[in-house]
This record gives structure tokens, sequence and C-alpha cells, in this order.
């Protein structure tokens, strides 16, 4: 996986101010994410409150009551004076949630390939290829 | 929340001539929230603007800022707020560093260093003139003297207007670094609603005088199922005109 840019974050969390959903749940959404697809591991530092709201170009309060949320179930952790980080030891509620959002972008990927009219086989083929590509690359990460 | 109100409009009404422009608003803006203030060309922001500054007398009603009237204690009250207007007022002749001066002189809690960094991060040389400052750069240079004052009351007049999306971004990004770190008050008006809809954390709707909406962004969009645009655009259009 490619270090991510320090500017990237705008990217890896989308935030939509105009859509009617509040920032703060899309930036929660949007870290659950990257937690539950192994984006972000446990002991990985995430963005201060400042530089996730420029990034995001969000109101502070907006990125930090997000952040407060998901300490709050036990996703991420404050280290006074140091930061904030993924815990290093994920609650259990995780599972669950994993496989809400897995089951919810499966849905996604199936609409998508049935759209484009792409037989089954195809579909598992590519998920498959992305599978293997994702894996290595985690191999190759050095986590 | 009335201790914590940094900002209380108090039934203002402002009339010239015949023509009421602003029609008794009330609102109060709490302190460290970002309060954007929206309304059509001619909706009576301006009017509210210079009330709040106290430039202006209200017709009827009074302003409170930290808890005092505005129009009576104005000398003693701006040294605590800043004021950035919609384009950069310093004559054009002037070096950066001469506008630097003077305004050094005027606040005694200017924070030099931080307007130097500040300067040198947007890329304006003092040596420059202003005239010879882009428009983005004199946006930003002009936001950075605004906050050189550590005001706790800011106040922008619409600051994007007219910058193209590159400075409109650095504008934004100076804009919340310095919500990041100071908890600054923010009371702006502004026709980029996009801009605004992450940042403002409340939104008050000026229409034919009135202030006809006046709510927390994100519950209002919550409970409507809108963005700030449909709202803004519902509302305004009542009026039957086209913007």
């Amino acid at each position: 996986m490619p270090t991510p840019r320090k500017d990237a974050w705008s990217d890896r969390i989308p935030v939509q101010p105009s859509d009617p959903r509040p920032i703060w749940s899309q930036i929660e959404e949007g870290l659950r994410r990257l937690l539950a697809s192994s984006a972000l591991a446990p002991g990985d530092p995430v963005p201060s409150v400042r530089e996730l709201a420029t990034d995001l170009r969000v109101n502070p309060a907006t990125v930090s009551k997000a952040y407060q949320r998901l300490v709050g179930a036990g996703l991420l952790e404050v280290r006074r004076g140091d930061g904030t980080y993924v815990s290093a030891t994920p609650p259990a509620v995780r599972k669950s949630e994993q496989t809400r959002l897995i089951r919810q972008a499966a849905m996604n990927f199936a609409s998508l390939a049935i759209t484009h009219g792409a037989e089954l086989k195809t579909a598992r083929e590519s998920l498959e290829q992305a599978w293997e590509e994702l894996s290595s690359n985690r191999r190759g990460d050095g986590r | 929340m009335t201790d914590e109100a940094v900002v209380r409009v108090d039934s203002v009404s402002v009339r010239y001539h015949q023509n009421l422009v602003v029609d008794r608003v009330s609102f109060t803006v709490a302190r460290g929230a970002v309060y954007a203030l929206l309304g059509r060309n001619g909706a009576g922001k301006s009017s509210l603007i210079r009330c709040l500054l106290g430039l202006q007398r209200p017709t009827s009603g009074q302003v409170f800022v930290f808890g005092e009237d505005v129009w009576r204690h104005r000398a003693r009250l701006l040294g605590r707020t800043a004021y950035v207007p919609e384009a950069c007022d310093a004559p054009g002749q002037l070096r950066v560093r001469d506008v630097v001066a003077f305004y050094k002189s005027m606040y005694p809690a200017w924070e030099e260093s931080a307007v130097r960094d500040r300067l040198a991060r947007i890329g304006v040389s003092e040596s420059a003139t202003v005239a010879a400052l882009s428009k983005g750069q004199r946006a930003l240079f002009t936001l950075a003297l605004a906050l050189g004052s550590k005001p706790e009351l800011l106040v922008l007049d619409d600051p994007t207007l007219g910058l193209d999306v590159v400075a409109r971004n650095d504008f934004f990004s100076d804009f919340i670094g310095e919500l990041a770190d100071r908890g600054t008050t923010v009371i702006l008006t502004t026709h980029d609603l996009a801009g605004v809809e992450g940042i403002a954390n409340r939104v008050g709707i000026l229409q034919g005088a009135h202030l006809a909406l006046d709510e927390e962004v994100e519950q209002m969009k919550l409970e409507r199922g809108q963005s700030l645009e449909q709202v803004f655009t519902d509302i305004t259009r009542v009026s039957g005109r086209l913007p």
C-alpha cells in the first residue's frame, strides 16, 4: 500500500457538505470504513483535529465530534499530549459493524456489476483479484 | 446560552427614510460559534453588520457584544473585534510592511511573529505594494491583518467573493486553522454557500428585512433532509424574483 500522502485525507474520507447527512456523521462513517477495511490498522495515528478539519475544509468542532463518538465507541483512543490513534484493542462490536459495512459494500459492488451487465463469475474474479492485490500490498507494508 | 453569547442582536431595525431594510431582527452567537448570515443582495446583511461593528446606530433595538451595547461602547469593543471587509481597503500604493506597522501601532496585543509567518506562508512579500498582490493574496493578507490582533470576535463580509477556487480553498484552510487554534467566534456573510456549509455551525437567513431562519446547520439538514443551498433557495425564492 502506498504511504498515504499528508494531504490525502480528503480523498480517503469523502465528505460532501451539501449532503443532507450531518458532516460529523459522514466523517465518522468514513473513518469507520477505513478501520473496517484495515486501511487504518490498530495503533495507527489518525490526523489531528486541526489537520483533518483543514484538509476537509470543515469546522474543527465537527471533526472533534466525530472523533469523540469514535473514542466513545472504543475505536479510537486519545494519548494525552501525543495524539489520537486507532485503538490497539478494538472492541468486540467491531465485528458486527464490519459485517454490516462489508454487506453494504458488496451490495454496491454487485449493483455496479449488474448495471454493467457483468456475469457473476467475472465479478467474483474481479473481487478475488482485488483481494489478492490488497493482501500482497499489506504483506509488503511491513506491519 | 445567555452567559456564553458573544453577540446578541436584540430586535434590531434599520430604516433609511421610508425604506425598512432590517425589521426587528434578533439572534445570538455563542462563544466559539461560526454564524453565517445569508441573504440575497439588498436583504439587509450589510446594514446589520455595520450595526454589529458599532459603525451604525440601529433605528431601534440594540446589539450587545461581550454583553455590552455596541453603539455606546464601540471604541472599547472594537479592540476585541476584527473585521475582514469584502475587499482589502488598504491603499494600493502602500507596502505590506507599512500596513502591518500601522495595524501594529493600533493593537497592543499585536502578534508580530504570527503575522510574519502567515505572510511568508501565503507568499506575500513585506516589501510588495498592496496593489501588486493578487486578489487571492489580498484576501489572505486582509485575514492575516485581522487575525494579528488576536480578536475574540471576527466579522467577515463575503470574504471569498471573486476568488478563484485555489485562493478560496487557501482562504478557508487558513480560516479553519484559526478556528482550531483559538476557537474565535465568527460572524460571516457570504454568497458562497458550498464554502461555508461545512464551516458554519449556525445559519441565519435574511429575507425581506426579516430573519426568516436561525438554526443550527447540522440540525437543519437533519430535520429538513436538504442542503443549505436548497433551504436557502426555498426561503429566498418566496419573493418570486430571479436571483
